[in-house]
């Protein structure tokens, strides 16, 4: 998990973006749209990290679709000093 | 097909570092803002293959000696003239994956 974290957030293009969105669901979990406005990010944007995020297992989300809310999974809280680690960084 | 092979063996040294230097600018980037050592080591990764074919294309393509050396046939026969075209499509190869998944 820690490998993937590590590449995922700081070894490609839209790494410091996907932390800054682990950041902020850290904080308090949220869907799409409320994630681009908080971070003045494109929804489409924000959407595709998401969907790298979950098919790396970081992130899960609620299901609903459209009003989907987006959280941690429980794999990346088991790693959360490796993603503090990055974070404190990525801004 | 002798001279062929050596022009496989240009054409993808040139490739790979084109493939390089955009690696290196998502890496060298993500280094700047996170300074981290994962970061680092993959930038560091990306300058020293840079260095591997910035090197190749210019004696495969440039040197004098070196460029008449491996394009005649007599001096390096076909089949290290396949072994050298294989490493560089393998290194392409491993090359044009990573940079999708990083481009992602």
């Amino acid at each position: 998990m820690e490998g993937v974290l590590w590449y995922v957030l700081t070894g490609t293009r839209g790494g410091s973006n996907r932390a800054r969105i682990l950041r902020a669901i850290d904080e308090r979990p949220r869907n799409a749209n409320k994630l681009a406005e908080e971070l003045d990010l494109d929804y489409k944007t924000v959407r595709h990290h998401l969907d790298v995020l979950k098919e790396n297992d970081i992130v899960r989300d609620t299901g609903d679709d459209y009003g989907a809310v987006y959280l941690p999974t429980d794999r990346a809280r088991q790693n959360w000093d490796t993603v503090e680690e990055i974070i404190q960084n990525a801004l | 097909m002798a001279s062929t092979l050596v022009d496989v063996v240009r054409l993808l040294t040139v490739l790979n570092l084109f493939v390089l230097l955009g690696l290196a600018a998502v890496w060298g980037r993500n280094w700047w803002d996170l300074r981290s050592k994962h970061a680092f080591g993959l930038l560091l990764f990306a300058l020293l293959l840079i260095g591997e074919n910035a090197l190749g294309a210019y004696l495969f393509l440039l040197d004098p000696t070196v460029s008449a050396w491996i394009g005649n046939p007599e001096q390096v026969p076909p089949p290290a003239q396949t072994a050298m075209a294989a490493f560089r499509a393998l290194e392409f190869a491993g090359l044009a994956f990573l940079s999708w998944v990083t481009y992602d």
